[in-house]
């Protein structure tokens, strides 16, 4: 559309109320913020507005959360800063033979498709744009990896991981259907911590879609637990798989 | 991207009070480093405001006080990605509450509109007075949400406490989509202005 590109600047005041849904605007118009110093400039503000929106509305949490938060933060472990050289980032040996990788990544987008051809809604289909965004990501980047595992109840794990990005994506085949509500969840395990990495959804023709998970650092293991439904902050069984996502480096 | 003018000082609040904004900012940056203590002080100062607006939009207490959980210690595991020249402490934790918020609640809306194509949605566009007590700076942001058009308020209203993408502001109150962006950009302008951002 030929209006769009002067009509962007109007898109500060959305954008920085955080009411610009994931999709091809918003990735437009973040575009056109990198170019646009005075658009920054007036999101800066604006967004300070939103913040002082936000500080009008201030609530009491229960106060139980504060001992639960804190303690939670003493078991977890956090990102480390983002190194912006990018040759760091392209360590060789780390790399995958092009041709596994190819492979690998025409099996998660294939996945990711028919996920994408069950979307109904607008919402959800803006939610499966940003989500193929995020494993597009992880799969295109450098160092991406890719390792599959059986797991001990049958079926398969497939995880293509990014130290450089901190994140993983995970789909799984063939794994047994679950009952009584009961949920596949993923962990990320650490010499010192174990994080929840997010729940698996129920499988379709025995496929799961992808899940992306964040927060990888080296040394760190992924692995799987059949957990109560909705998940637990701390796994109660034993994994039925784990995948080492490569030494710390 | 190009370096951000050193001369040219970042939009602050003079509402959130100036030392207090720049102790915040302080405060996160020892977090990044792993400051537990810094952290407890982080605490006390944001939780409030993001269990406030996770609140608004979610709605639902139980899932509001778990997001908020989620929010939190986010902001213990990002700290080391808070970057003081991109803006204010304060705003970098509101924007992950807000939208943490907003990804749950379009999580469940998706899973409840296979079921039900059109939910009525229920957001009375002047909420905000309900919760809003007296305290200096919540009756200063009143007062210049007051000063705002009654569609300026509404959009902005139905967007930030609703949550909704400006897309759905626009379809729930049958807007052309042009016309809810100028609102919102002019509102908020006004909003700033009146709030004395420096």
């Amino acid at each position: 559309m030929r209006f769009q590109r002067h009509d962007s600047h109007r898109l500060t005041g959305v954008y920085a109320l955080g009411a610009l849904a994931p999709g091809a605007e918003y990735e437009r118009f973040s575009r056109h913020l990198r170019r646009c110093q005075a658009c920054r400039d007036e999101v800066s503000g604006l967004s300070e507005v939103a913040t002082a929106l936000a500080f009008a509305v201030a609530a009491d949490p229960p106060a139980t959360m504060r001992a639960r938060v804190l303690a939670a933060v003493g078991r977890t472990r956090q990102l480390p800063p983002e190194v912006r050289s990018r040759s760091q980032l392209r360590t060789p040996g780390f790399l995958l033979p092009r041709l596994v990788t190819a492979v690998a990544v025409a099996a998660v987008v294939a996945i990711a498709v028919l996920a994408v051809a069950q979307i109904r809604t607008e919402r959800e289909l803006s939610q499966a744009r940003q989500r193929s965004q995020a494993i597009a990501a992880v799969l295109a980047a450098p160092d991406a990896r890719i390792l599959a595992r059986s797991t001990a109840v049958g079926g398969v794990t497939t995880v293509v991981a990014s130290a450089a990005r901190h994140q993983l994506v995970v789909t799984t085949t063939d794994l047994p259907l679950l009952h009584g509500g009961k949920v596949y969840e993923l962990w990320l395990i650490g010499p010192h911590s174990t994080q929840p990495a997010g729940l698996l959804p129920v499988a379709a023709k025995g496929r799961t879609e992808p899940v992306v998970a964040t927060g990888l650092v080296p040394g760190d293991k992924l692995a799987m637990t059949v957990e109560p439904a909705g998940g637990t902050s701390a796994p109660t069984t034993a994994p039925i798989v784990v995948v080492p996502l490569g030494s710390a480096s | 991207m190009s370096p951000r003018d050193p001369d040219v000082a970042r939009p602050r609040l003079a509402s959130a009070r100036p030392e207090a904004a720049n102790e915040l900012d302080g405060l996160l940056l020892r977090v990044a480093r792993g400051d537990q203590d810094a952290f407890e002080a982080v605490y006390d100062r944001i939780a409030g405001p993001a269990y406030g607006v996770i609140r608004k939009v979610v709605r639902d207490p139980a899932q509001s006080e778990e997001v908020t959980q989620e929010v939190l210690l986010e902001i213990w595991r990002t700290a080391t990605r808070f970057d003081p020249a991109m803006g204010s402490a304060a705003t970098w934790a509101m924007t992950i509450a807000h939208r943490r918020a907003v990804d749950r609640v379009r999580s469940v809306v998706a899973a409840a509109e296979r079921e039900q194509m059109t939910a009525d949605f229920h957001v009375p566009a002047d909420e905000v007075a309900e919760a809003v007590e007296a305290s200096l700076d919540r009756e200063r942001v009143r007062r210049c949400l007051g000063g705002l058009t009654e569609a300026q308020r509404e959009s902005i209203t139905l967007a930030y406490y609703g949550g909704y993408s400006y897309r759905e502001v626009a379809a729930l109150l049958g807007t052309a989509l042009g016309t809810i962006k100028t609102r919102i950009r002019d509102g908020l302008i006004r909003m700033r202005d009146c709030l004395g951002v420096s």
